[in-house]
């Protein structure tokens, strides 16, 4: 099992998660996420994960005249979509939780 | 190689044609903010975006699973179809690729421009072989087409054809519900007869015609042969006919039973009248048999009472050196 697998699944809520704080568009999500330490994130996932998120209702976007180059899209979380984030944040802190466990017990059994 | 503008948009386009499945709304949607995301990690890595990104149709694949659009029925590996697809796509990166060389948007555009040129040849390939047809090669292929010998019907032919060529042409282009096989295997049967009567053009350039072919009335359709005889009625070989245009006269045909070997210096064409001797229908005095051509010899080569005379000289006129080598 490598990193890309279990990004996998915890990619929405890595995303909504870069979000929470602060609007931003593609790129600079991906940035983000890239500096958290989530090295291994696709650029295709960032953005397919971005329109899924979006056509889901979660997000909004709003777009921005840039100085140079096209406009940018921001993406923006919206409240359906900090309700998504606390329920999933909560979800993956009880999931990571049982998981330290069942690492610990395992490694001291070991 | 340095990322430029052209490999963004040659990535969008490979992106998006692998996405082609998906509703027009939604594949714009998830490339839109593809072309500026190429530009900034163009801007910010070395290599080129394939490199970088992978090749645009797995990037492709990442980004409908990732968007949860559903993964393309058609890239099931091992599917024919899925295979047809992906050769359809190089094919068309190629296609822009190699006429942007040629300063066209594809390829295709380009042999689009083309296409008249090619319905007038096609009439005309239609005319000749329909010439070949009816008159036979025996006639030899000229430049326009000749029916029986005869030209002018050859050249109404010929304009119908192309006429007729450029309408199917036009027709071609407007409709698509022409049994396109048919035509296509039409094309091909005229581009091969098109190479193939220019190789024989080709082939007959090379070898040249020794005798340019003079037209010769049909009364004289009966002669195989010509003997010459001088003043004392001795027949004269090696005799060559010219017109007044210095042009050779080619009457008859070597058809000697014993003639076995045509090329070279024994092909009786080179060699001048008659083609066999032994049918001569005057026979000379016996004191005097077949005799070597006298022919003045060039200053400096053998006389021909030096040598002995051969039955068959290999040598043409042109060269008159008897025999090099007597033979007894």
């Amino acid at each position: 099992m490598d990193t890309t697998q279990l990004l996998k699944g915890v990619l929405d809520l890595a995303v909504l998660a870069v979000l929470r704080d602060e609007d931003g568009y593609g790129y600079d999500i991906l940035r983000r996420l890239r500096d958290a330490g989530l090295a291994e994130v696709g650029d295709a996932s960032v953005y397919g994960t971005l329109r899924r998120l979006f056509a889901a209702g979660l997000l909004t976007t709003y777009v921005v005249p840039s100085e140079s180059g096209p406009h940018r899209k921001y993406y923006s979380l919206n409240d359906a979509g900090r309700e998504q984030f606390a329920r999933s944040g909560k979800l993956w802190r009880t999931f990571a939780a049982t998981m330290d466990t069942l690492l610990d017990d395992r490694g001291r059994a070991a | 190689m340095t990322v430029t503008e052209q490999e963004i948009a040659d990535y969008v386009v490979r992106v998006r044609d692998a996405l082609t499945d998906l509703p027009p709304a939604i594949r714009d949607e998830l490339t839109e903010d593809l072309p500026e995301h190429l530009a900034v990690v163009a801007a910010e890595s070395g290599g080129t975006l394939v490199e970088r990104l992978g090749e645009p149709e797995a990037y492709a694949v990442e980004l409908r699973i990732a968007a949860g659009v559903g993964a393309d029925r058609r890239s099931a590996t091992g599917d024919p179809i899925a295979f047809v697809d992906r050769v359809h796509a190089r094919l068309n990166t190629l296609d822009r690729q190699l006429g942007r060389r040629l300063g066209y948007p594809t390829v295709r555009a380009f042999l689009h421009l083309l296409a008249p040129g090619w319905w007038i040849l096609r009439g005309y390939l239609a005319a000749m072989l329909l010439a070949v047809f009816t008159t036979g090669l025996n006639g030899s292929i000229g430049l326009l087409p000749r029916f029986e010998g005869h030209l002018s019907v050859g050249l109404m032919t010929l304009a119908a054809l192309v006429v007729a060529s450029v309408m199917l042409g036009r027709w071609e282009a407007r409709s698509r519900t022409w049994p396109g096989r048919l035509l296509v295997l039409g094309n091909l049967v005229l581009v091969g007869f098109g190479l193939a009567a220019l190789v024989y053009l080709e082939d007959r350039r090379v070898e040249g015609d020794y005798y340019a072919p003079i037209s010769v009335d049909s009364q004289y359709d009966h002669i195989r042969d010509v003997f010459v005889y001088d003043s004392e009625g001795r027949l004269v070989e090696y005799a060559r006919l010219f017109d007044q245009n210095g042009d050779p006269i080619r009457l008859g045909y070597p058809d000697c039973p014993d003639l076995q070997n045509l090329s070279g210096n024994a092909n009786p064409l080179l060699r001048g009248y008659p083609y066999c001797p032994e049918a001569a229908p005057f026979r000379p005095q016996p004191t005097v048999g077949p005799s070597p051509p006298v022919l003045p010899a060039p200053p400096g080569t053998v006389q021909p009472e030096s040598a002995a005379s051969p039955t068959t000289p290999e040598t043409p006129p042109t060269t008159p050196t008897p025999a090099l080598t007597p033979t007894g």
